[in-house]
């Protein structure tokens, strides 16, 4: 019933589940801190454009 | 509706933070560049969020569950070749290079760079046609997931999606892109713990090696005598039962033109902060194209395996088309699979799929009509906040004509080919637009527009002659006893042609590409191009 599709297939999905799950972290963390310094960065732009 | 109170807790704060977030946006924008390109400031991980969670919509849940439990896991193998277009894109920086350094809002509006300023109007009315009409599915079939995953009346669907189309058009109405991008990550995070959640249960359920050995079974029809009989290969995608070789290289070659091309997924190019941003954004998340087929793939699997272990489809699908039944049968497994909490942590994964795609869409088709329809046609200059305006309208009215074309309208039948095909007109003609004028100095504006008819006329040749020969088949096998015009002269053509088939739908997209091609050659070779100086060379457009 082994065949190497279904070897592949079997290591795609549990990547897959791996790979989303880590994403799911490392970009939640990193894409965080890059908006609020996107804000950041905007809410400086409009304080000079005040100015 | 079998959800409880932790389920409706879990949507209810998914949905306010989403909307304080989105709205809380707005206080940034000050113009279109803004509103449509977030200032192109946005960085590298919320670049993948964004393209990540813009790309994975409730209608491609919908259609990649639908391929595995028609095609078991081979059904992910146009995941594999997307992930494999999407990585050699972000390696080599084909076309998207170039055209983050070029320093547009669009791709029309590099056309006009490089061919002028019709060429661009033209191609802008391709692009829109064959995105908006396209994103005409998304509402019914998102609604249909909910209806069928919580149980709640089907007569709710077009309210309920209403509603939340509401909720979407006013964030991105007010905030454009950068409201898209916070609200994207957001969904980005629901939407992966929802994915990763929902599959290990699966997995957890039935058991993998039950689950290999029940697609095993299903396919050499053992399981077959409870309606679910496999009649794809479940694993090998080569083999002739499944996609074969042929449909795989016309798919790699489609999800070339799809990385390059597709509006959505270039608007993340032209908002990051530079060609390497873009091209790492790529890179980073070709992978998770895999998981965009393969983890909705794998609960189609489950759904076919679980059902055909329990005495078959349950009795509501029992009575629907096969199609309808096999895009019906996942989000009702797991309907019945996950428990109370889980059921509303996928719900509110759903909701971000569908509110993630839908604002993408909305404001990218939205920038294109603005930048490329309209700009060309004013002659006087407009102030920031009239652009800002007409930016912001559009979206509203793309919002409202979805609402009635896709939602409370019901399509006829053969609206999902003419959807197809009008999507394959836009890939045809647009990616080989792109590349002859970043890389070919002689390309011209004849070529383009040879290309852009001759884009058109595969797909509309397909629409034509299998709506021909299905209707006549049909026709043939039953004739009326008074025939009208029409249906004499669809008589004829079926006792003249008795063996016409329907072309086959990679023929006819492989052909749009290669007549495409042809007419960029031909019109740019046969033609004189514009005086030197008048017109801008490849290397000056980026």
């Amino acid at each position: 019933m082994m065949d190497l599709f279904v070897v592949f297939w079997t290591f795609m999905i549990f990547t897959s589940i791996f790979w989303y799950g880590f994403l799911l972290f490392y970009v939640g963390f990193k894409g965080g801190r890059e908006i609020k310094s996107m804000t950041q960065a905007f809410g400086r732009r409009h304080e000079e454009e005040k100015r | 509706m079998h959800l409880a109170v932790i389920d409706w807790v879990i949507i209810a704060v998914y949905l306010a933070g989403c909307m304080a977030a989105g709205i809380w946006m707005r206080r940034f924008v000050r113009g279109v560049e803004d509103f449509a390109v977030a200032g192109r400031a946005m960085d590298l991980n919320l670049g993948i969020a964004s393209l990540a969670a813009t790309e994975l919509g409730l209608v491609t849940v919908m259609y990649t569950a639908q391929l595995g439990f028609t095609k078991g896991f081979a059904g992910a193998t146009i995941g594999v070749l997307m992930a494999a277009a999407m990585y050699l894109v972000g390696r080599t920086g084909f076309v998207i290079g170039p055209l983050r350094r070029a320093g547009v809002m669009t791709i029309p509006e590099l056309f006009e760079k490089r061919f002028g300023i019709k060429v661009r109007w033209l191609a802008g009315l391709f692009i829109v046609l064959g995105g908006v009409l396209n994103m005409g599915i998304f509402l019914r079939l998102g609604g249909e997931f909910l209806v069928a995953a919580t149980g709640m009346p089907a007569h709710w669907l077009e309210w309920v999606m209403t509603v939340l189309l509401g909720m979407i058009l006013l964030y991105t109405v007010l905030g454009g892109m950068l409201s898209v991008l916070v609200t994207d990550y957001l969904q980005f995070i629901v939407k992966g713990m929802g994915i990763v959640v929902t599959s290990i249960l699966v997995i957890a359920s039935l058991g993998w090696d039950n689950l290999v050995s029940g697609l095993w079974l299903c396919w050499d029809g053992t399981l077959a005598g409870v309606g679910q009989m496999l009649k794809a290969h479940p694993f090998n995608p080569l083999h002739p039962t499944n996609f074969g070789w042929g449909y795989l290289l016309w798919q790699l070659v489609f999800q070339l033109a799809v990385a390059t091309t597709w509006q959505t997924q270039i608007s993340r190019v032209l908002s990051a902060r530079d060609e390497t941003t873009a091209k790492r954004m790529y890179r980073r998340a070709a992978f998770y194209f895999v998981g965009r087929f393969g983890l909705p793939g794998l609960w189609g699997a489950a759904a076919l395996v679980y059902f055909s272990q329990h005495g078959g489809l349950p009795a509501a699908l029992q009575g629907l088309t096969a199609n309808e039944a096999s895009l019906r049968a996942t989000p009702a497994y797991l309907g019945m699979l996950l428990p109370s909490g889980f059921i509303g942590l996928l719900l509110a994964a759903a909701l971000a799929a569908e509110m993630s795609t839908d604002s993408g869409y909305l404001l990218t088709w939205a920038t294109v009509i603005y930048n490329d329809l309209i700009v060309p046609c004013v002659k006087k200059p407009l102030s920031s906040a009239a652009r800002l305006l007409i930016t912001r309208s559009m979206v509203l009215a793309i919002g409202v004509f979805l609402l009635f074309y896709g939602l409370w309208y019901e399509m006829p039948g053969n609206a999902w080919d003419y959807l197809a095909v009008t999507g394959n007109i836009y890939l045809a003609s647009v990616f080989t637009l792109l590349v002859a004028g970043l890389y070919w100095r002689r390309a011209n504006a004849n070529g383009a527009y040879a290309a852009l008819v001759l884009g058109a006329v595969g797909p509309i040749t397909f629409l034509v002659v299998n709506l021909v020969v299905v209707k006549a088949k049909q026709l043939g096998a039953h004739p009326p006893a008074v025939a009208s015009l029409a249906q004499e002269w669809l008589l004829r053509f079926n006792h003249w042609f008795p063996q016409a088939k329907p072309i086959d739908p990679a023929l006819a997209g492989a052909s749009s590409f290669a007549l495409a091609f042809l007419g960029m050659f031909a019109g740019s070779a046969l033609t004189p191009g514009p005086a030197e100086g008048k017109i801008a060379t490849p290397q000056e457009v980026a």
